[in-house]
Order: structure tokens, then C-alpha cells, then sequence
């Protein structure tokens, strides 16, 4: 098959190609200019004050809109939980108080409309994308979603049994039993260690007086930004955001400010026994490095990629895996919230004769790096990678957007991509060194393990003593009740 | 046909209701040639009979690059599962001129461990084999592969690409296909070129006893630590006694153990010529430079032999099959019919079928199951595990204690009888091709998608626009053809069933 328009003998713009030759190293072959002009999001405001970006692109017949809310989950206490995790999902699940549940299913479906609706932390999000075509009544829709939910009592008893279910099959994957029992020991009793739990789901806890206070309190105008990105003009979308927000109710009450997560687990080993021949490994501690303009923050940045958060090239994978085959994947975890501590730490799967071996090296990767500082060609690989590859940040429209909407909620500058553009490319050996000896120590490590003792390559207690986890298995509550729709 | 009706009394404000007229009102999509086909995009085979395209598409001056090898799972034989993915890892290990500092040291030392090995695998096959001396053995060779990574430089061939901006850089391998993927800053294509055709031509499998050891965790994570996993291996074991696709791709644990140097060297110079590839790149590049430095990169390449064609032809069920795989978790059921490979006329239909069952809230499964009877927490529907040979069209469910993996059997049995019996509503049907339509459009917006998807139809069609077009032969599934298919393929003869329990008492029909 040869469809090629024209025979190339024009000569190409960067000259002719030619095979390489094999002694030059691919280093000879230099880059041309990249010639971008990233695109920027209109910056505007509904007369209700509500803030918008938008950014046109009109290659494809498609719309998305997205909405972003402050509160979320953790902004209730612990006898809110159920409802706070349910309302984004019975946004879409429970009809609304004009339409049942599968009418609203059937609408969007037969438009072919794509939705999400969740929440996390302290925001929740919303977001519609849709062919141009039918953007009116696809949007007209999923504001009536947003604004007056119906939360029937039929689907709220779907998404009660549904997350039941999903507590008791939380010990099923070793990888989620152990993120959820870590953050556990991490948080304790903060929102951010809260899983949940058959307790948490009495059908009482799903009343709909709880849901409304829910949602009147994070789906409001005040608590909301939006984004739209694709083939629409704010000419075009104005009236009908303008229109969707006219009868939308002010917030019924302020979104609590959350507690600050206390950090009092004691360090040392802690085991879950599962009967696999893989063992799980999480280790982390408390970090103090918040997201901020900020020498120690970009320095932190490049110390997590040189750590384990760049792939092949970091430590943890070209040891743990490149160097002695102990896992498919190791990875550096350092989180890095506004207001509060992190985390810093490390997660691998190994088998089961490796564990105690894993465990080791993971500890001593994190020393090492605490006592002398990375070479400076490790650190400049590692900003390399986020400079040559900083074009990726601007491939799709719709991450552009809803990353400034990320901006505007942190309260960061929206130009804040490029300050941490500038910000990673001043880093230096010495301040990765300086940070990560800051907020590492091996001896503060929470190390966590799940899998077989029996089959581990040594005692876990050859590392420290060791406290045993239960993880009881939810008891299956009665049946629920049936509900007709 | 849905059998709850929303509340009547309820008043609709007039916006919604012109929604609700054209529920009912005629079909909005219209057949016509997509968006898809009419994309120009610029082709060429090589004289060495390598497939190249390119296509030029506008946003971020990003591109991306795919490379297809038409071998996967089922070129391997019994005793050598997973030779294809474990090759598929070894490509990343470098070539004769990177990731290493002594080509010849390292060789010399490859011969040294590989000759300790087949020693290994001799002791293994002894009847009586004498677990000290293989013990000592391995050891041998670890010291080996540590000594000659004194001449290695880890990782070089991902941190030359990685430092230059690359995101993505990855592989997979199915039962038919083997895929390496990579997006790059749009001033890098040359690089993209000169590294690909470095390691298709000469790569080097250096590390190789570690990175076999790295895909036995692979294995551990994704198949035996995984209730999910374990379940799918054991029924594609089940439905498939003779054809390939009843291998795990991953491999067995016994064959990824005795996989060996020399064979996955025999493996990629038998499979890896250029007239097995297509390679495909999509993003922001001029389609004609992109083809020229492949003319210009990948010439020189060997053709390579054509790989064998599968023999096995998979024998008609002739009864239901029942496998339980004892799990500590909770319990799961998969149900799998033998249906015909993707190019069978029929196939449409059950692609338009899979979608009435569980795509989206209004799926028929969906709605029986999840909001209805509420008898499971998660259902979902697919077809696989290849595309070139008899597929099985599945069904995945997970019950809502205290309901059991049967009364799932029982209920989405009953549906695929509502379904033969009565047949689909015109509404359903142009609800599913409405999604069709709109996906075929939003398929256009990933660079990486597209360039996956122009791989995946110009490698199994021979035409990249076939798997464009075949939407609209989606698009022209009527009520009959659904009734005929479950009618020809949903027999309780033609089905395999696979459930996970905690322990075998007391859970057989």
C-alpha cells in the first residue's frame, strides 16, 4: 500500500535524514526550537460572581464543562460520612426533583452525554462532556442534577449496599487493604484515615434531611468555579450558565474548616497477615514541606524524583527492581498539602522471600539519601525530565483548565505552573540533600506489611518489634429491604 | 425496555420534555462516512515490508509513536508461556551501544551464566532433583549478572528518552499483538527514530536473570494476589482446552522459570522482522518527514519470517463447563460463551449486544442486577482475549452479600432469554448507537489513542480505516440480528463458568 501524496524529493525543512551512525550517541542529535504559545483560559465572572475559565477550541464538535466546589468529605464529622461520600454519586444516581432516576439515565445516555460526579479531601467536582450538538439540553440537564438532586430513596439504598459491599471486599486486594490500614495508622481519627465502615452505613446515616444538609452545603454558586473548554464561545455559553444559575440557592451554610491531621502512630513495623505469595510494603512518615514559593518545596520536588517518583531512573525502582528483581514496580510517596503535613515514604510489592530483604534496602535508599546528596547529573536528569517534557502540561484542553480551577482553589497565583517551572530548574544538590535530611529518618518510619509471615526470607521482627494488625472481616448485615421504584 | 417507570405524578419543566419527545422521536445519527476515515493520513511499506503511517494533528507540539508487532501469547507453545512479555521487557534493557561500557565483557559474561543455567534447568529434570546443587547454581548466576553489571548502565535507553521529555514510555502484550508506545515534544522525532531502530535492530538482553525475576512478580501482582486475576486466568483455561488464547500471556510460573536466554533471542529474531511491525505516529509532525526518516531509519532492518499461523482450532463445546478457584475473598463469578473472532459478520451484534447488557446505568444487566434486584455490587461485559481467533464474549459479576454467584446465573440467564424471546425497542437500540457516534468523535482528541487504535486496525485489517468503519456496520444492528446471536451463541452448552469462594463446602448447584 502507498498512498503518500508526493515523492519527497523536496528537501525537508531540517534536512536530509540520514540513518545514524552508530558510534554517535543520540546525545549528537540535538532538538530543534519548540515553537508554542501555550494557551491561555479566559479568565470571567457570571453576574452571581461566580468565576469561569474558558478556553475555546473548535477542532472537534465537543463541549466539557466542569465544576469545582470547596468541601468535600472532610469537611463533616465522622456521622456525616455516608452522606458526604454519597451525595456527588446520587447527584447522578437519584434523579432530581423534576425527573425520576432512569429518565435522567436515559436522557443523558441517549445523548450520548458523558458525566462524573465525585469528592474528596475538602472539594468535590462535576463534569459534563458532550457533542456540541447537543450541548443545550445535555447541560440544562446536568445542572438540574447539580442544583435540585431528588435523592430517591430506591437509588440511595443502591449506593447504601453498594458501599457495604465495598467495605467488605476492601481486605480482597492486598494493594487497597493496605493504603487504607496505612492511612488509618497514619491519620488516625482524622477525615483522611476514615474508611468507610458497615458502622458508618445504618440506613439512618442516608436520611435525605442529612443528604440536603450535605448538599446544600458544597453544591452552591459561592463554593463553585467552572470550567469550560471545547467548541463554545462565552457568547454562546453565558446565557446558559447565567440562566442555570439564576434560581440556584445560595450555600445554606459555610463549609467547616477541618481539623489538622495529628500524626501519633508510633513508628516501627506493623503486620496484616494475608495467605498470598506477595507481600505488600508501605513505609512513610509525617513530612513538613507544604506546597508553597518555596526553595524547600521545588527542592523536594526533585528530591521525590530522584527518590522514586520518576520511574525507571530513581532509586527505589533501579535498585529494588532494575538491580535485584525484588519487584514490578517501587515507588516514592511525598505529599505535599497546603495547610497541613504530608507524607513521605515508599510502596512496593515483593514476594514473599524478598520481604525482609525489600524492607531493608527501601531503608537504607532512604538513608543514604538523608547522608550525602544526589549527583548533581541525577538532579539535573530530574529537572530535564519536567522541563523538556513541560510542553505535556498543555496536550489537552480540559487539563489546562482544571488545572487553573486546582490553582484558584489552593489560592495560587494561576501563573503558578511557570513559577514551578522556574522554581524546579534553580534546584541544587545540596538543597535535596538539605530536604531530605529535614524530613527523613529511617527510625520514624511506620512500616507497614502485608502478607505471610511464614513464607518471609527472615522474621519481620529481625527489623524491630513488630505489632500484629486484625483486620476482621465485616460481618454481612441483613438483607436490606427492597424499595420499588 | 425498562420496567420501572419514573414517578407520573411528578411535573416536568418544558426544557426536559422536549428531552423526553425525542426519546421517542426518529434517530438523529445518520450513516455516513466518520470523521475517522476521512482523516489524512499518509502511509508507506518499506521495501523490508514494515507498515509506517503518519498523521498530523493539530494542538500541543507533542507526538506520539507506536510500534505494533503482529505476535503476542498465542505464538508461543505449551512450556514457554509468557516468552513473548518477558521479551517485551528485555527490549528496554538497552542495545550494543547503550546501556552498557563493555559490550564484549558483558557477553562474555552472558555465556558464562546462560551455560550455569542450562546446568539448572538439567538438575530440575533430574527425577530426583538436588535442591543444594540448584540452589548453589542460582547463586552462581546472580553472582555472574552482579559482576557484569559493573559494565552496565541501568536504564539508559529510558533515561535518554525520559530526560528529553518523554511521557509514557511503556509496552504491552496481548494474546496476538506486542505494543511499545511513547509520546515526545514534537522537536525530538528524529531522537524517536534513531532510538526505536537502535533497539529493534540490535538490542541486547542484558539483566536478564533479574527482569525474569522482575515478571514472576508481575505475575504475583496482577494474577496470584489478585481474586480478579486468578479469576480470569482460570477461565480462559476453562473455555479453551487446545487454542493459544487459554495461556496466560503473564506465563505460568514452572514455564517463566525455565525461559532461557538463548530462547527469547530465538523468540525475537524470529518474530521481531520488520514485516511483523506497523508503526504509527500521530501528533504534531509533517506526515512526509515522518515517513521519510522511517524510510531513512528502518530500511536497513531485516524482514524477518512471517510467524507461523496458529494451527489449533479450539473444538466445539459440546457441554457446560464449571471451574471454582478457592480465594481469600469474597465471591466472584465470570460466565464465558465461544463466539466467532472480530472480522465474523456476527460480531457487530455482539458488540452492540455487550452494550445493551451493561454499557451505562440503562444496560439491561445493569439495571436487573445492580438497581433492580439488587442482587450484585458490579456487573460488567466483555469480549476478548484477543481478536484474530474465536473469541469469548464474558460476563463479570460481583454479588451483594448475602446473594450468591447463582442467583447472578440465574437472572442474567433469564435476561438473555428476555432477550431472544422478545427482542430489543427501537429507543435502546438508538441509544447505544448515539454512543457509538459521539465516541467516534471523541476517540479524535488523544494523540496516543489514535495512534493506538490506527496500530491496533492496520495490524488485524490490514487498513486503518477499518475499525473506523467498523462503527457504522455497528450503527446498522437491528432487533433481529440481536435476537439471532444470543439465540446462536447463549447456549448453556457453549458456556464457561467461573466462580471465586473462600472454600469448596456446600457451594455447588
Amino acid at each position: 500500500m502507498r498512498t503518500v501524496l508526493f515523492a519527497l524529493t523536496v528537501a525537508l525543512a531540517s534536512g536530509q535524514a540520514s540513518a545514524q551512525d552508530r558510534s554517535r550517541p543520540f546525545e549528537e542529535i540535538r532538538p530543534g526550537a519548540l515553537r508554542f504559545d501555550p494557551p491561555e483560559p479566559r479568565r470571567l465572572q457570571t453576574t452571581k460572581g461566580v468565576e469561569v475559565l474558558l478556553l475555546e477550541d473548535h477542532t472537534l464538535p465537543l463541549v466539557s464543562v466542569f465544576a469545582r466546589f470547596r468541601g468535600g468529605p472532610s469537611n463533616f464529622p465522622r456521622t456525616h460520612l455516608a452522606a458526604s461520600s454519597a451525595v456527588p454519586g446520587l447527584l447522578r444516581s437519584a434523579g432530581t426533583i423534576s425527573m425520576a432516576p432512569d429518565s435522567v439515565d436515559r436522557a443523558l445516555e441517549f445523548y450520548a452525554a458523558q458525566t462524573t460526579f465525585g469528592g474528596g479531601g475538602e472539594s468535590s467536582f462535576a463534569s459534563l462532556n458532550t457533542l456540541t450538538e447537543h450541548l443545550e439540553p445535555a447541560l440544562q440537564v446536568w445542572f438540574e442534577l447539580l442544583k435540585r438532586p431528588g435523592f430517591d430513596s430506591a437509588m440511595v439504598e443502591v449506593w447504601r449496599g453498594q458501599a457495604i459491599e465495598g467495605a467488605r471486599r476492601r481486605a480482597d486486594d492486598p494493594g487497597s487493604l493496605a493504603i487504607s490500614q496505612f492511612n488509618r495508622l497514619m491519620y488516625g481519627d482524622h477525615p483522611i484515615g476514615w474508611d468507610i465502615g458497615i458502622g458508618d452505613l445504618a440506613e439512618t446515616a442516608l436520611q435525605t434531611g442529612r443528604l440536603r444538609e450535605v448538599h446544600g452545603a458544597i453544591f452552591c454558586p459561592q463554593n463553585m468555579t467552572l470550567g469550560i473548554v471545547g467548541d463554545l464561545d462565552w457568547a454562546t455559553a453565558r446565557p446558559l450558565i447565567e440562566e442555570a444559575l439564576a434560581d440556584w440557592p445560595d450555600c445554606a451554610a459555610e463549609v467547616a474548616e477541618p481539623p489538622l491531621a495529628r500524626f501519633e502512630t508510633p513508628p516501627g513495623l506493623y503486620l496484616i497477615e494475608k495467605d498470598l505469595p506477595q507481600s505488600t510494603v508501605i513505609v512513610g512518615k509525617p513530612s513538613e514541606v507544604r506546597l508553597s514559593d518555596d526553595k524547600g518545596y521545588f527542592a523536594s520536588r526533585i528530591g521525590n524524583s530522584v527518590m522514586g517518583a520518576s520511574g525507571f531512573t530513581s532509586r527505589l525502582m533501579s535498585r529494588l527492581r532494575t538491580e535485584r528483581g525484588y519487584a514490578y514496580s517501587a515507588a516514592s510517596v511525598w505529599t505535599t498539602p497546603r495547610r497541613s503535613q504530608g507524607i513521605l515514604g515508599a510502596v512496593t510489592q515483593t514476594k514473599s522471600e524478598s520481604t525482609v530483604a525489600a524492607i531493608r534496602l527501601i531503608r537504607e535508599i532512604l538513608e543514604e539519601l538523608t547522608r550525602e546528596a544526589p549527583d548533581e547529573a541525577e538532579v539535573q536528569d530530574a529537572i530535564a525530565r519536567i522541563s523538556n517534557g513541560f510542553v505535556f502540561n498543555f496536550q489537552d484542553a480540559s487539563r489546562v483548565v482544571s488545572r487553573q480551577m486546582l490553582y484558584l482553589s489552593q489560592g495560587l497565583p494561576l501563573d503558578w505552573l511557570q513559577r514551578y517551572l522556574e522554581g524546579i530548574r534553580g534546584v541544587k544538590a545540596g538543597d535535596v540533600l538539605r530536604v531530605i535530611a529535614d524530613n527523613v529518618a529511617s527510625e520514624e518510619l511506620v512500616i507497614l506489611v502485608v502478607g505471610d509471615p511464614d513464607a518471609f526470607d527472615e522474621p519481620l521482627e529481625t527489623l524491630g518489634p513488630v505489632t500484629r494488625l486484625e483486620v476482621s472481616r465485616p460481618v454481612p448485615p441483613r438483607e436490606a429491604p427492597r424499595f420499588q421504584r | 425496555m425498562k420496567r420501572v417507570a419514573g414517578n407520573p405524578g411528578r411535573h416536568l419543566p418544558r426544557a426536559l420534555l422536549s428531552i423526553l419527545l425525542l426519546l421517542t422521536g426518529a434517530p438523529w445519527a445518520s450513516a455516513q462516512s466518520s470523521l475517522g476515515e476521512r482523516l489524512p493520513v499518509a502511509s508507506d511499506t518499506l521495501a523490508n515490508g514494515m507498515r509506517v503511517l503518519a498523521l498530523q494533528k493539530s494542538g500541543a507540539p507533542t507526538v506520539a509513536f507506536v510500534v505494533r508487532y503482529t505476535v503476542g501469547g498465542v505464538n508461543e507453545t505449551r512450556g514457554s508461556t509468557g516468552i513473548a512479555h518477558l521479551l517485551e521487557h528485555m527490549l528496554f534493557k538497552g542495545t550494543s551501544t547503550v546501556g552498557t561500557t563493555d559490550i564484549r565483557a558483558e557477553r562474555a559474561l552472558f555465556e558464562e551464566m546462560d551455560a550455569i543455567h542450562d546446568e539448572m534447568l538439567a538438575e530440575r529434570e533430574n527425577p530426583e532433583p538436588d535442591e543444594n546443587r540448584i540452589a548453589t547454581l542460582r547463586a552462581a548466576i546472580s553472582s555472574l549478572e552482579d559482576e557484569a553489571r559493573a559494565f552496565v548502565v541501568p536504564n539508559e535507553f529510558d533515561r535518554i528518552l525520559s530526560t528529553r521529555g518523554a511521557r509514557g514510555l511503556n509496552a504491552t502484550t496481548d494474546s496476538e499483538t506486542t505494543t511499545y508506545f511513547v509520546e515526545l515534544p514534537a522537536n525530538e522525532l528524529e531522537l524517536w527514530f534513531a532510538m526505536e531502530a537502535d533497539r529493534m535492530g540490535d538490542p541486547v538482553f542484558r539483566e536478564f536473570y533479574t527482569e525474569r525475576d522482575v515478571v514472576a512478580e508481575e505475575r504475583r501482582l496482577r494474577i496470584e494476589s489478585q481474586p480478579g486475576g486468578i479469576v480470569y486466568e482460570t477461565h480462559l483455561a476453562t473455555a479453551y482446552r487446545v487454542h493459544p488464547y487459554g495461556q496466560p500471556v503473564v506465563g505460568y510460573m514452572a514455564d517463566l522459570q525455565g525461559l532461557t536466554r538463548r530462547g527469547i533471542t530465538d523468540y525475537y529474531r524470529r518474530f521481531y522482522g520488520a514485516a511483523n511491525a506497523v508503526v504509527t505516529i500521530v501528533g504534531d509532525v509533517d506526515p512526509e518527514r515522518a515517513l521519510e526518516l522511517a524510510r531513512a531509519y528502518f530500511s536497513p532492518l531485516p524482514r524477518g519470517e512471517r510467524p507461523p499461523p496458529v494451527l489449533e482450532v479450539e473444538p466445539v463445546q459440546e457441554a457446560e463447563r464449571r471451574a471454582e478457584v478457592v480465594f481469600d475473598a469474597e465471591p466472584l463469578v465470570r460466565i464465558g460463551w465461544h463466539v466467532p473472532d472480530v472480522t465474523h459478520e456476527d460480531m457487530p451484534a455482539l458488540i452492540m449486544l455487550s452494550s445493551l447488557l451493561t454499557g451505562g446505568r440503562t444496560g439491561r444487566l445493569y439495571d436487573r442486577l445492580v438497581l433492580t434486584d439488587r442482587i450484585a455490587a458490579a456487573v460488567s461485559t466483555s469480549i476478548g482475549p484477543g481478536a484474530r481467533f474465536p473469541q469469548l464474549f464474558t460476563i463479570d459479576a460481583s454479588p451483594r452479600s448475602p446473594h450468591t454467584t447463582l442467583e447472578i446465573e440465574e437472572a442474567v440467564y433469564e435476561e438473555l432469554e428476555r432477550l431472544r424471546s422478545e427482542g430489543v425497542d427501537e429507543v435502546d437500540l438508538q441509544r447505544v448507537r448515539n454512543g457509538y457516534r459521539a465516541g467516534e468523535i471523541r476517540r479524535l482528541t488523544s494523540n496516543l489513542g489514535l495512534a493506538l487504535q490506527l496500530a491496533d486496525s492496520e495490524a488485524l485489517f490490514g487498513d486503518w480505516r477499518a475499525t473506523f468503519g467498523y462503527a457504522r456496520r455497528i450503527q446498522e444492528v437491528e432487533s433481529d440480528d440481536i435476537r439471532r446471536v444470543v439465540d446462536t451463541y447463549f447456549q448453556a452448552r457453549n458456556r464457561s463458568v467461573v466462580t471465586l469462594v473462600r472454600s469448596t463446602e456446600g457451594t455447588r448447584p
